[in-house]
């Protein structure tokens, strides 16, 4: 019986695809528990930098007429023109993860696009500039493969030509969309605003510390340090994005698992019932042969 | 003895955190000692070396690219950006982060004679560890 034949190849190419979803599971959760370890690690830098920043502006904003003088802490009113970098992974397979990047990317975009800003798109990861070069819509630049091996030296470079060209007046805004880690089931999407820095302006708040820095050498320092400050955003969203991917795409590799093992036994289930039925056809026809010589 | 606790931070992780008995850090305007109880400061750092000088008087030296340090009385936070620690057990091991090291301040500095500096310090700090 030719049916019987083809519900036996088709058990094992199910059974073959469940050997690769699983494999990719076991990979991911190897390499999810090393991002996740980078990205724990990591979060100190931010944590004190965002400290350090927020003292620091908050009282040269508090101490000095007019506030800062930096750029990067203007408030832009009527924005013209802004930088949007996604981050995306440069592999499918994972369920609805990179989708929902985009889809926050396009929300933005039409957002800006409905005040009559005129928007730039730089990308992280093949899939989301694949996406937007399909739907022909034109990407500034784009990197693909800094999305699965993070580095920071390579982060800065890319997040720097949108530094200069805020610093220029090219653009009035900055932000990094991408898809981070939450915990080991869900993913959380994230929309940051990296420039212009947003300050507290309420200068009841500021803890008195003893902190002695000469005015003019704060407002260096904060330069220097809102550079970093973006890079080092740059860097961890990619960290982050990664730990996200391997998450997400444990999930979809164990949810196709599961479905390939319920595949597999709906199938052995239908070449049971054929191969019955053909034993059953086959003694029907002998008793019947039998039967007729009689 | 009277301690501090030193903690350097880059993007990566901590790379430091113990109770030392003073550290020198390269200032923009020049190299700085921190004793306990210094008094609150908080500056940048350029390219250069700290040297750390641990409970047990070892010498430890970490070469940066740049820095921004947050002193008070009883606590010392670096915040780096890229750092190789000057180490190791044998000759090669020493001029193994040594290389790193300069790897680290030639990809930061145009002027050659920043580099030269720093690398004279880097050179000095080695020199130590033999």
């Amino acid at each position: 019986m030719a049916n019987l034949k083809d519900i036996q190849r088709k058990i094992k190419s199910v059974s073959n695809t469940q050997k690769t979803t699983r494999a990719m599971k076991l990979v991911s959760t190897a390499k999810l528990r090393r991002a996740e370890e980078l990205a724990k690690r990591s979060r100190l830098f931010a944590e004190k930098t965002n400290q350090v920043i927020s003292e620091i502006s908050s009282r040269v904003n508090c101490h000095k007429i007019g506030g800062i003088d930096s750029r990067y802490f203007e408030t832009i009113e009527e924005p013209k023109m802004i930088d949007i970098i996604f981050v995306t992974a440069d592999k499918g397979l994972c369920g609805g993860f990179n989708i929902q990047t985009i889809k926050a990317v396009k929300k933005l975009m039409a957002e800006y696009k409905d005040k009559k800003v005129k928007v730039r798109l730089r990308g992280i990861g093949k899939k989301g500039i694949e996406f937007f070069k399909f739907n022909g819509i034109e990407l500034l630049d784009s990197s693909i493969g800094l999305s699965s091996a993070p580095d920071y030296d390579k982060a800065s470079e890319f997040i720097t030509s949108s530094i200069e060209d805020y610093n220029d007046g090219k653009i009035d805004g900055l932000y990094v969309i991408y898809n981070g880690y939450k915990n080991i089931l869900t993913q959380e999407l994230h929309v940051n605003k990296l420039l212009p820095v947003e300050v507290t302006t309420d200068c009841d708040e500021i803890s008195d510390s003893l902190l002695e820095i000469e005015a003019e050498d704060q407002e260096k320092m904060l330069d220097s340090l809102v550079t970093k400050y973006v890079e080092y955003n740059m860097y961890y969203a990619l960290i982050d994005s990664v730990a996200a991917e391997h998450s997400a795409r444990m999930q979809a590799m164990d949810a196709a698992t599961t479905n390939a093992k319920e595949m597999v036994k709906a199938l052995k289930v239908k070449f049971n019932k054929a191969r019955q039925e053909a034993i059953t056809t086959e003694l029907i026809e002998i008793i019947s042969g039998v039967e007729s010589m009689k | 003895m009277d301690t501090l606790n030193l903690e350097i931070i880059t993007p990566n992780g901590l790379i430091f955190d113990g109770q030392v008995i003073s550290v020198t850090l390269p200032g923009e305007e020049g190299e700085f000692g921190v004793l306990p109880r210094h008094a609150t400061l908080a500056t940048l750092l350029t390219a250069g070396v700290i040297d750390i000088e641990k409970e047990d008087k070892s010498i430890e030296s970490i070469v940066v690219n740049w820095g921004l340090v947050q002193v008070d009385e009883t606590k010392t936070v670096v915040l780096v950006d890229g750092a190789v620690a000057i180490h190791g057990g044998t000759e090669n091991e020493i001029a193994q982060s040594l290389e790193e090291a300069k790897t680290l301040i030639n990809g930061i500095s145009d002027s050659n004679v920043a580099i030269a500096a720093v690398s004279a310090r880097i050179e000095s700090a080695a020199q130590r560890l033999l």
